[in-house]
């Protein structure tokens, strides 16, 4: 009981020991998905002092364009400003507290309060007040009264994070040796990519830690949740096909990837099946030589961020009859909007510089599989809210579940990527990694 | 029997196969270049000229042909599709029928249908249900075999979707 913290009740704590206790023993208690003081701490401890996935700057190109998002609770406005910089400003009138953003996207060059009139420029600065003199007097300064920017706001490689903690490491350093696998994605093209248009937005009844730990480190459910796929021969024959690859874990940030290959026997094109124009580019576009070995020999790629962002890159095809292969990209976010409830917005992506006939078919791939009518996706979000409803229940909370796959795995010493590497992918490493930073920052 | 009140009775067959999760049936109602549409929706303000907002052009919740929809009907076949196995209790109401005039095109004589629906939703032994509300703009072509629809577009009145998946049909 060493780690009690002010703040926390003992009730809390003592079920934060006890998470902490089991992570290395590979136990998770399964109360942690269905909290609500555990959710309010979350969004103290972790949801405001993180770095969290807002908007892809190809969602905004042109200035005065802005999409509306959410850091925690808090609306933000992710607008380009004239001068070109991205900013977040929260949608709150400085006056009275009225959003002064009436749609999800659009282009602007002012945002006017419906309240009382008061007038912002795109980039926050109040410049419009009605009566001024007459209501304020001569005194008043509107310098002092823009709309208030998120504390921090970032962009790697054209993904815009916001952190509302003042004090927050800077992103760089936030993401340490995950970057070397974003950019697998973010530098396959020297052009980067785009958004297919705006995010799909749902909302399911489960934790966002669920979600995200499937597309963190679940090789493992794809052999069951996803049978019907492969029962329809759209994923591979071999169901453990998602376990021949490398799991990889970014000790003490939580972030982690999963590397997936040709499984043995299975004859697939190298580079997700992506088209070879977009090979030879990727060549001179990766960083280094090892990324682009790997990214050769890669079939499906996937990436989580601690706290809430993950993608997914498989190879796929737009159906079942389709000869050939179109992969697909996917951005998520897992928005936790109450103990038990999240909110999931999911794009498409595709590099810049694709040919149209791509982009098109990239969109189906994705469509038919992922995102709130995928076909695996679906089968995905009926299984989370049933785990996250019994997580609530008296009895269910308190058993202890399993994260032990792949406990006594040795790093694979061949890897050529940073971070810890296992040489086989049935294991809840990343999980385990997960969970410890999790904890760390809820206790710190 | 004449065409509209044939038509008519078509819109409410589907809605029975759709109900009743009589999913291979329902195909065959569909032509064989059906484009089946879901548009993505979110929150706009209102236009100059008014009339529906918000309804994204290049991203969807559905963007379908005969070839996938067949594949999410062979997906609900196979007995591990658990997102619709146990099923959900689905009824469809179909509303606010206008059948526009019928066109002659080169597959055949064409018609504008535009209805509203909305869905229940219900699964497990929960009480609380999720309802959908959408205008379904139609193309229906007629056949010697009788209606068949060629095209949908599903302008949904929600932005953030209330329910966790779509694995059912609108």
């Amino acid at each position: 009981m060493a780690r009690i913290k002010t703040g926390i009740s003992p009730r809390l704590n003592q079920m934060l020991e006890e998470l902490l206790e089991g992570i290395e023993d590979g136990l998770v208690p399964a109360w942690i998905f269905n909290d609500p003081e555990l959710f309010e701490l979350e969004q103290q401890k972790i949801f405001s002092r993180s770095w969290v996935y807002m908007a892809h700057e190809s969602e905004i190109p042109q200035a005065g364009d802005y999409v509306l998002r959410y850091v925690a609770n808090n609306p933000y406005i992710v607008v380009r400003g004239e001068d070109g910089v991205v900013r977040a400003l929260l949608d709150m009138c400085r006056h009275r507290g009225m959003r002064v953003c009436r749609a999800e996207l659009g282009n602007a060059s002012h945002f006017r309060c419906p309240f009382h009139g008061w007038t912002y420029r795109n980039d926050g600065s109040l410049v419009g007040v009605p009566a001024e003199r007459e209501a304020f007097g001569s005194g008043f300064d509107k310098a002092e009264w823009g709309l208030r920017s998120i504390p921090r706001l970032e962009v790697f490689d054209g993904m815009i994070f916001g952190n509302l903690d003042p004090q927050a490491p800077p992103l760089e350093e936030w993401l340490g040796e995950i970057r070397w696998y974003l950019e697998l994605v973010t530098k396959r093209s020297p052009a980067g990519l785009e958004v297919l248009g705006p995010p799909q937005r749902w909302v399911v009844n489960t934790d966002w830690k669920l979600a995200l730990e499937t597309f963190l480190s679940d090789s493992y459910h794809t052999l069951m949740t996803h049978r019907s796929l492969i029962e329809l021969g759209i994923a591979p024959k071999d169901a453990k096909y998602a376990m021949y690859g490398e799991q990889i874990h970014i000790p003490g940030k939580g972030h982690g990837s999963m590397v997936v290959g040709a499984p043995p026997g299975a004859k697939l094109p190298p580079f997700w099946g992506y088209p070879e124009e977009m090979m030879e580019r990727s060549k001179a576009s990766y960083p280094s030589r090892e990324q682009f070995e790997t990214a050769k020999e890669t079939r499906i790629l996937l990436v989580t961020l601690f706290p809430n962002f993950s993608f997914h890159n498989p190879i796929r095809k737009p159906d079942h009859k389709y000869q050939g292969t179109v992969p697909m990209l996917t951005f998520r976010v897992w928005h936790p909007l109450g103990p038990g409830r999240i909110e999931i917005f999911s794009w498409a992506l595709v590099e810049k510089d694709a040919p149209d006939w791509f982009k098109e078919k990239t969109r189906h791939s994705y469509l038919r599989f992922f995102g709130s009518s995928g076909t695996f996706e679906q089968d995905d979000t009926e299984i989370w809210s049933h785990v996250a409803h019994n997580a609530s229940s008296s009895q269910g909370r308190t058993l202890r579940l399993n994260y032990r796959m792949g406990l006594s795995l040795e790093p694979d010493p061949n890897w050529p990527g940073p971070g810890v590497a296992y040489g086989l992918n049935f294991t809840d490493a990343n999980m385990r990694n997960f969970h410890r930073r999790y904890v760390e920052m809820l206790l710190s | 029997m004449d065409r509209t009140q044939a038509l008519l009775n078509t819109l409410y067959q589907e809605a029975e196969l759709l109900d009743e999760g009589q999913y291979r049936q329902w195909l065959g109602l569909l032509a064989e270049d059906i484009c089946y549409r879901v548009p993505v929706r979110v929150t706009k303000e209102r236009g100059p000229e008014g009339g529906v907002s918000g309804v994204m052009e290049g991203m969807y919740h559905l963007d379908e042909d005969y070839t996938s929809l067949e594949m999410r009907v062979a997906r609900l076949e196979t007995g591990f599709a658990w997102a619709e196995d146990p099923p959900s209790r689905l009824r469809h109401f179909v509303t606010n029928v206008r059948i526009g005039d019928p066109q002659p095109t080169p597959q055949g004589e064409e018609s504008a249908v535009r209805s509203n629906l909305l869905v229940f939703r219900s699964r497990w032994d929960r009480p609380d249900y999720t309802l959908l509300a959408a205008e379904r703009r139609d193309v229906w072509r007629y056949s010697p075999a009788g209606w068949r629809l060629a095209r949908r577009t599903v302008i949904l009145d929600s932005a953030t979707l209330p329910t966790h998946n779509l694995a059912f049909f609108f």
